[in-house]
């Protein structure tokens, strides 16, 4: 195969792997302080980028057009006001149904999802159509023979690989990671130290919706559009790469959301006579993966009482 | 007057009630009128919980349970003939039914024995692509709605692997994976029509033929779609009956035990795997089955009809209804199905409207509008 | 009697680890036809454990269980309860928005007709089989509480903590188990309470055939009035057996309790 275009699928993949990961790594960190799912993790990442997007045109509109405060405003909007309603959620709609069957939280959620993807689509001016998102970084490229390496593309991943550092580095390194670690090993002890356990489960989705929203704004800058259903099959895709991985455990997550990516783009390299099939390829072995090892490759600590 | 003809009499009443009402209902047009009648019909529901009717009802038809469900198919037969001649209201009857065949099915899965399937309008679908490559051939087409079922079945059990050794979100995740993959598949394979999908041919039953008009006499003659209401309704019967009698077994039992606990259930000599295998395999028989009826119905297909969200809408009605109640079920489905067609105000909004709903009916009400009762192993027997 | 002397169960040098934790370690006993063992010893020391090892919910690491001559130390639970062992649960797990009657009807698996054919179609002979194990049931719950057999068709989750202990124990007896486990059967309740609960079970025992049965229980009264052996566990390990009189008196057992080094 042509050098150029096996780069283009290394670079797209770890791309997609990144944001993936990105997006398991919130549903494995709810999971672990609460044993919930939250289905919506997608499509509040979906209203996170749209929130990007307004932020770029409200600046525009008020006149600053400097790429690097453009990007700064974005991804400050977009985050803070993600992480609120993160908690929002948490709040409102998570804590509520702690003591109802899990499977009502996972419903729950999943109905939220459909609400802000609904939302989106009826009240945001067009919504129903794509929108197309600006790009903001530096367009420089480097030829390397056949294979382009765009520098946006880097920035993109090394942005990524940052802020799974920083969340590895707050969950296992801070006073607030060590809280949430608490809370998720278990709750009643958790209290019984002094932790204020439902701050912890605020703070927690926050910090998880806000690294969605910076999945959400990357997604954007790369393929420069975004439309009101993209939240549902990044959430399908986040949820499978931390089932996959092990809920519960941020390096299942990222091993997932890599895995995950690495089939898509294995599965459009492979198949070439149809590509088109990349992702009935990935959710099969997805399957079969859980089929395998039903709680994950790297396996969630269970233990019932009887 | 003795309690018995009492009863009788209020269900009679019952019955000519809601029959006026879902002739009403289905008739009226004018968007103000239509609106009138919802808030009348829930005022009086309101009342009548309010002051104690509604359970005296409900008890009334516990008692007569023959005659109440003789009285349904009575009233809903005196509301498809009232429109025979209408395309459009009987269509709606039917998709209604075959709504509630499929939501059966997935109440056997979940209600009943606590397996979660999310791809509840992947084998729908898979019935109704039965159907259309079925079509063309010379299979008789009462078989082809068996077969619809059969092969949604078939293709189920590549899942029951995973559908047994996982739980909670982990299968949930499975049957998301699954209908995502489905309609993925079915969008990319030029054989199945790609995503313009595929025509289906109408059903011809002995040399009558489903798909044109039934001539009575030159001045009278039936709407097609009669003949779907008809099978629709037979079907809707056959499914209701079968869900009954497992409920109403040791089957039924086995399925509430290995929902609640499945530790004690296997403690007791319940075995896990066969009855989750069984639930799993007999609602997705019956999701295809009312799959197959539906294609030949509409005479054509395509992926966007088995969305992640048809899935939701399916999995909506079985909770909005209650889980494992049938009569919930078969509520819940008009009212999903019909609100939107009736008022073309929430047409737009009916996705939006539906998940607030459910996130209402989740937080406040977990149990649905008609709850499932305790087993009555023998109606009006206790012991 | 030579039936009398009939061992029902045996387990030979049974361990069960939980990653560095030995659960049961080298666990022997033996207990014979129609005999009460008690099973007691601290929190944790292993007798939830080896009920759980005994049905078949976790699998033994080492040693093995034998019940009425069969080695069963690798059947999986569904088998174990077929070959007659039944048992209750420290924590109920009664289903509690089902009935009495299907409570007690899960516990009666081994004896109803689980076939689709025969549940869906022949539905006379059904209803003959389920009025007829009704009866039944309503039998044996009114040895332990009259009034609650004229609530069969009632939810669990409505009643009071004793007659759910009822139930749990009504569902184990009603497939006439050779071999009953009552994990704690007097947890949550008053001493009073316990004393008629222990009647009522006694009772039962001379309507069934050969019941044997083990306790795990924390109330000393209980376990020296009904037992006929005890064995107690600590950090997994059999410490002492024998009657109860000589086994309270143990210096071992009473540093166990106490927490003694």
């Amino acid at each position: 195969m042509d050098v150029g275009l096996l780069g283009q699928f290394v670079v797209n993949g770890m791309m997609l792997g990144m944001m993936y990961a990105l997006v398991a790594v919130g549903f494995t960190l709810f999971f672990g302080v609460l044993d919930v799912i939250k289905f919506s993790h997608g499509d509040v990442l979906m209203v996170g980028t749209f929130a990007g997007f307004s932020t770029y045109l409200g600046l525009t509109a008020i006149g600053i057009d400097n790429a690097f405060v453009q990007l700064v405003g974005v991804l400050v909007v977009s985050i803070a006001s993600m992480a609120l309603l993160g908690a929002i959620i948490a709040r409102y709609l998570v804590l509520p149904l702690k003591s109802a069957p899990p499977l009502n939280t996972l419903l729950v959620t999943l109905m939220l999802g459909t609400v802000l993807r609904e939302s989106i689509r009826l009240f945001y001016p067009d919504g129903s159509n794509p929108k197309h998102f600006p790009s903001l970084l530096p367009t420089d490229a480097w030829s390397f023979g056949s294979f382009t390496l765009r520098a946006d593309s880097v920035i993109l991943l090394i942005g990524g690989l940052l802020v799974i550092i920083g969340v590895n580095v707050l969950i296992n390194r801070t006073r607030l990671g060590l809280a949430i670690r608490a809370v998720a090993q278990d709750e009643e002890t958790a209290k019984c130290m002094g932790i204020n356990f439902k701050m912890i489960v605020l703070l927690t989705f926050a910090l998880g919706s806000g690294v969605a929203a910076f999945a959400g704004v990357m997604n954007g800058l790369y393929y420069n559009e975004i439309n009101f259903g993209m939240g549902l099959l990044l959430g399908v895709i986040g949820f499978s790469a931390a089932i996959v991985g092990g809920l519960g455990n941020i390096y299942g997550a990222i091993l997932g959301g890599f895995l995950f990516a690495g089939l898509q783009t294995l599965g459009a390299v492979a198949l070439p006579f149809a590509s088109a099939y990349k992702d009935v390829f990935a959710f099969a072995v997805i399957i079969a993966l859980i089929a395998w090892r039903p709680t994950g490759l790297i396996a969630e600590k269970t233990s019932e009482r009887v | 007057m003795t309690q018995s003809l009492k009863d009788k009499l209020v269900i009679l009443l019952l019955a000519a009630l809601g029959t006026a009402f879902m002739v009403t209902f289905i008739a009226i047009e004018e968007q103000t009128e239509i609106f009138a009648l919802l808030l009348v019909a829930a005022a009086l529901i309101v009342a009548a919980a309010k002051f104690g009717v509604i359970k005296a009802i409900s008890q009334c038809l516990s008692r007569n349970e023959k005659l109440m469900n003789g009285a349904v198919i009575a009233a809903v037969l005196v509301v498809v003939f009232w429109f025979r001649e209408d395309h459009f209201p009987l269509l709606m009857i039917a998709t209604v039914m075959m709504y509630v065949i499929a939501c059966f099915g997935l109440n056997m899965q979940f209600g009943y024995t606590g397996v979660v399937n999310f791809a509840g309008a992947a084998f729908f679908g898979i019935g109704c692509y039965t159907a259309a490559v079925l079509g063309d051939t010379s299979v008789p087409l009462l078989m082809v709605i068996a077969l619809g079922g059969i092969a949604a079945a078939i293709i189920g059990s590549i899942l029951i692997i995973p559908v047994l050794r996982t739980r909670g979100h982990y299968a949930a995740v499975v049957t998301i994976a699954f209908g995502l993959l489905f309609r993925t598949f079915l969008e990319v394979n030029d054989t199945l029509g790609g995503p313009q999908g595929l025509r289906v041919p109408g059903m011809n039953l002995f040399g009558w033929d489903f798909n044109s008009n039934i001539e009575i006499s030159e001045n009278i003659e039936l709407s097609f779609y009669m003949n779907y209401v008809i099978l629709a309704l037979i079907m809707v019967i056959l499914a209701f009956v079968l869900m009954r009698r497992i409920e109403r077994s040791w089957i039924g039992l086995n399925f509430d035990a290995v929902r609640l606990d499945e530790t004690a259930a296997a403690c007791f000599g319940i075995d896990i795997k066969r009855w989750k295998i069984t639930a799993f395999t007999l609602g997705n028989f019956l999701a295809g089955t009312a799959g197959a009826l539906y294609a030949m119905m509409l005479g054509f297909i395509a992926p966007s009809n088995f969305a992640f969200s048809d899935s939701l809408i399916l999995v909506s009605i079985v909770l909005l209804g209650g889980m494992g109640s049938l009569w919930g079920t078969i509520l819940a489905a008009g009212l999903v199905v019909l609100l939107p067609e009736k008022l073309q105000a929430i047409q737009e909004y009916r996705f939006l409207i539906y998940a607030i709903v459910m996130i209402l009916i989740l937080l406040f009400r977990p149990q649905g509008i008609l709850p499932r009762g305790l087993r009555a192993y023998i109606p009006g027997w206790r012991g | 009697m030579e039936q009398q002397q009939e061992t029902v169960l045996a387990f030979r040098g049974l361990t069960r680890r939980f990653g560095g934790v030995v659960a049961l370690n080298q666990f022997n006993m033996e207990l014979t036809n129609r005999q009460i063992v008690g099973l007691i010893g601290p929190n944790g020391s292993g007798k939830t454990t080896s009920f759980n090892v005994l049905t078949g919910i976790y699998a033994a690491n080492g040693g093995s269980i034998e019940f009425l001559g069969q080695d069963i130390t690798s059947w999986p639970a569904q088998k174990v309860y077929e070959a007659g062992v039944a048992r209750t649960f420290q924590r109920s797990r009664l289903c509690l928005e089902l009935s009495i009657f299907d409570n007690i009807m899960i516990g009666n698996h081994k004896r109803l007709n689980h076939g689709i054919m025969f549940n869906v179609f022949q539905r006379k002979a059904l209803q003959k089989q389920i009025t007829e194990n009704h009866e039944e049931a309503r039998k044996l719950l009114q040895i332990f509480n009259p009034a609650l057999a004229d609530k069969m068709f009632e939810p669990v989750g409505t009643l009071r903590m004793i007659d759910r202990r009822r139930i749990e124990i009504c569902r184990a007896l009603i497939s006439h188990p050779r071999l009953l486990l009552l994990d704690e059967p007097s947890a949550g309740m008053t001493h009073e309470e316990t004393r008629e609960l222990m009647e009522d079970i006694l009772e039962v025992r001379e309507m069934i055939d050969g019941l044997s049965i083990i306790l795990v229980e924390h109330e000393m009264g209980m376990i020296e009035r009904v037992t006929d052996k005890c064995i107690v566990l600590n950090f997994g390990q059999k410490i002492c057996e024998g009657a109860y009189r000589d086994v309270a008196s143990d210096k071992l057992v009473q540093e166990a309790y106490l927490g003694g080094e």
